[in-house]
């Protein structure tokens, strides 16, 4: 339908071809397509290889570089694997020793808490008896203290004048007959 | 104080003593005065108190002494409060004794008992000393209370101790 619009839209007086250009036009437009062409050869062709080839080795850099990171991360990989590895028996034998210590310290308190309980037993026992012998002693002391006390009084107050008296003589008597 | 500041007061009072024909009378009130002194702090007190100006002080020594001593005695006795050598009273009559004795060949024989003793127990304790110890004795007694009962005898470097005290001291210890 369009197209039956179109071809009948032609003025059908007109020379040239409905479909192709007029020679000239063809000549000239070929040629000024030569030119355009062979100057985008000259010069954009080469700058445009340029940007290729830089492009094609920022491409391939990257793709080295990556392929290095891949490779280090897989190094990394490996390497905290085997740390791991290391670090667990580490872990493990840091835990044994520090089981040992404990046991070795456990034991060793023990050991010294029982002898001083022991130590301080022995040392309550030794105070105690010797309380007990101070008491004794204490309490013997004065009951000798009051008993010679009393036996001071008494005789005071059993010695009257002609006991006085009778003493006095009785010494001169003695020495008198000492010799 | 030196002995021989002691030995220069006893040779001064002996010598007064002699020549007032009073020794055996001063030698004994010296000494009983020295007792006195020892066994009495009030007395001590008054005659050592250096606050006290030493005429009140010689005064006292008149008052105590006065009518009942020798006044040879108490002129000594004040002498020795005047020179602020009363502390050396019980040293000075001691030796003061001891040479009065020496003097008539006798040994001091110092008595201790609680109670005071009669003039015949005085003469039968001489008499019984010298027979004890061979010596001739001047009979000194001192009536001391801690003797309890009985007697301590010292004659010279001789102690014959049968007091009662000693005997409790004894038991004392045995308990």
């Amino acid at each position: 339908m369009n197209l039956s619009i179109f071809l009948a839209a032609e003025d059908p007086s007109l020379s040239h071809h409905w479909l192709f250009p007029e020679i000239g036009e063809i000549i000239y437009g070929g040629l000024a397509s030569l030119i355009i062409f062979g100057a985008l050869f000259k010069f954009g062709w080469p700058a445009a290889k340029k940007a290729l080839e830089a492009r094609t080795a920022k491409i391939q850099k990257e793709l080295d570089d990556s392929a290095a990171a891949q490779s280090q991360a897989d190094s990394d990989a490996a390497s905290i694997r085997t740390a791991l590895g290391d670090v667990a028996s580490e872990r493990a034998r840091i835990l044994a020793e520090a089981d040992a210590q404990a046991a070795a310290v456990l034991s060793e308190g023990r050991a010294r808490i029982t002898a001083e309980v022991a130590d301080m037993e022995a040392r309550a026992t030794a105070e105690i008896d010797a309380a007990r012998a101070r008491s004794g002693d204490e309490l013997r002391a004065e009951i000798a203290r009051l008993s010679a006390t009393a036996t001071t009084d008494a005789v005071r107050a059993a010695l009257d004048d002609r006991t006085q008296q009778e003493l006095i003589d009785g010494f001169i008597a003695k020495v008198g007959a000492a010799r | 104080m030196s002995v021989q500041q002691i030995n220069a007061y006893v040779t001064a009072m002996f010598e007064i003593a002699v020549a007032n024909d009073a020794l055996a009378t001063v030698e004994d009130e010296m000494f009983r005065l020295a007792r006195a002194y020892e066994t009495n702090e009030a007395l001590r007190g008054s005659l050592g108190d250096t606050s006290l100006p030493i005429e009140r002080r010689q005064k006292i020594v008149e008052q105590l002494l006065g009518g009942k001593a020798h006044n040879v005695t108490v002129q000594l006795a004040s002498m020795l409060v005047g020179t602020g050598h009363i502390s050396l009273l019980p040293q000075v009559a001691d030796a003061l004794v001891k040479r009065a004795s020496s003097e008539k060949q006798l040994e001091v024989a110092e008595v201790r008992t609680a109670v005071a003793l009669s003039d015949a127990q005085k003469t039968r304790l001489i008499d019984a000393l010298a027979k004890a110890t061979g010596k001739r004795v001047n009979l000194k007694v001192v009536v001391d209370p801690s003797v309890i009962g009985g007697v301590v005898a010292t004659v010279g470097d001789e102690v014959i101790d049968d007091s009662v005290r000693t005997r409790l001291d004894q038991v004392k210890a045995r308990l």
